[in-house]
């Protein structure tokens, strides 16, 4: 178990959902809850990877883990914990694979396109995890919040 | 007989202010981004505290439509929505609100001056304040893709400049899309430029970093949820919407390479 890499991980994803937060426009105190799920998801996902899961089925475990959490912090959390929860996994949405994705497929189209093959290839894969990281954050949120009916209002 | 003594045009009058202002909320709620069975249940709130029946509500990505009834009267309603965007102290603002009205101690007049004065007074953080959490985020969320130490500063100004410049064109009313492909080409060729003359290896992951405040996260688990709580139409469009600013977005970083002659 590499502890540093675990903790730069959790570091940075606080940092991430935090400062999403505040384009969210989630108050000073939410602002710091932002940044415990945020930091929450990236632990339970690193551990996740290091352990040899794939990034879908970490990002899932890691989605679980922080709605869970935000429903077993309701009391200080109140309603506001399905936000939390989402705003600590927005640092997961493989925003940068989607632009790689893309960008591949658009190097394909190019008049004389070079290694088209393993370019379609590294495309149809980027898009593939998206769709799947992307699933696997959705289903790891709702899931806990429809087993455990909690207040939204 | 006239028309204020006759009950049906009185009971259609006040069906009607009632079904608009529940469509007021549920309006602002998704425009707050709120998920559709939040903005429903929200408009379902006001209209039971307001005394009347709701028949039933459909959310659009463009339009929503409400139908009320009280007794052997029933009206429809439709309202536009706006931009759609996240603004969470709002949204938990009218939350709030609509529990309030449900208890049946507010008028349909109370109700549309406290939301009025929700929409003006609900704090948000300042432009440059956001512009600086924002390019924070973009470095912190390049360290997790792995740039390197070269390239934090850069990502971090060009995120910044690129939130700034984008509350910018927003507010002058700029296309969404738009606003999406130029600010990924501003903020891609300025972390580009930053990481080279920083001696960063790792300039690719550099620019894709800097666009990362253009994603649409929220909506993106949101189009997921819609579908999953059984809204599938709503759950599509926000899908869609989130593919082409994508789109538009990788088209701005893929001309910004093309400019820093970036494979």
């Amino acid at each position: 178990m590499d502890w540093l890499h675990l903790l730069h991980q959790a570091c940075f994803g606080a940092i991430a959902a935090a400062g999403f937060g505040v384009l969210f426009n989630f108050g000073l105190r939410s602002l710091v809850w932002c940044g415990v799920a945020g930091a929450l998801a990236l632990a339970v996902r690193t551990l996740g990877q290091d352990a040899g899961w794939s990034l879908e089925a970490a990002s899932f475990a890691a989605a679980v883990t922080t709605s869970c959490a935000v429903r077993l912090l309701r009391e200080p959390l109140g309603a506001a914990g399905n936000a939390m929860a989402l705003a600590g996994c927005i640092p997961m949405v493989p925003g940068a694979f989607f632009g790689q994705a893309l960008l591949g497929m658009f190097a394909v189209t190019a008049p004389h396109a070079a290694n088209a093959d393993a370019t379609i290839l590294m495309a149809m894969e980027y898009i593939l995890r998206v769709i799947f990281t992307v699933a696997a954050i959705g289903a790891g949120l709702a899931i806990p919040a429809h087993l455990l009916r909690t207040r939204e209002f | 007989m006239t028309a204020e003594s006759d009950s049906v045009p009185l009971q259609h009058r006040r069906l009607e202010q009632i079904a608009m202002t529940a469509l007021r909320v549920s309006r602002l709620l998704t425009e707050c981004g709120a998920r559709v069975r939040v903005a429903h249940d929200g408009a379902a709130l006001i209209v039971r505290g307001l005394g009347v029946e709701l028949v039933g509500s459909r959310t659009g990505y463009a339009s929503q439509e409400i139908t009320v009834s009280s007794g052997a009267n029933t009206i429809t309603r439709m309202m536009s929505v706006g931009p759609h965007g996240v603004n969470h102290r709002l949204d938990h603002a009218l939350r709030a609100l609509a529990v309030r009205v449900s208890k049946g101690d507010m008028t349909v007049e109370e109700t549309e001056r406290e939301m009025d004065r929700l929409v003006k007074e609900t704090p948000r953080h300042p432009a440059w304040v956001v512009a600086l959490a924002v390019g924070v985020a973009c470095a912190a969320f390049g360290r997790l893709l792995g740039i390197d130490w070269a390239a934090f500063a850069p990502v971090l100004l060009a995120g910044l400049i690129g939130q700034y410049a984008r509350h910018l064109l927003l507010k002058r009313g700029v296309n969404s899309y738009i606003v999406a492909a130029a600010i990924a080409f501003l903020a891609a060729a300025l972390a580009g430029l930053g990481a080279r003359l920083a001696g960063s290896a790792t300039i690719n992951l550099a620019m894709m970093a800097s666009m990362l405040l253009l994603v649409p996260g929220v909506p993106a688990t949101n189009a997921q949820t819609d579908i999953i709580d059984g809204f599938p139409t709503m759950g599509s469009a926000r899908a869609v919407s989130v593919i082409m600013v994508m789109v538009f977005a990788t088209t701005g970083v893929w001309l910004a390479e093309i400019l820093l002659g970036v494979q």
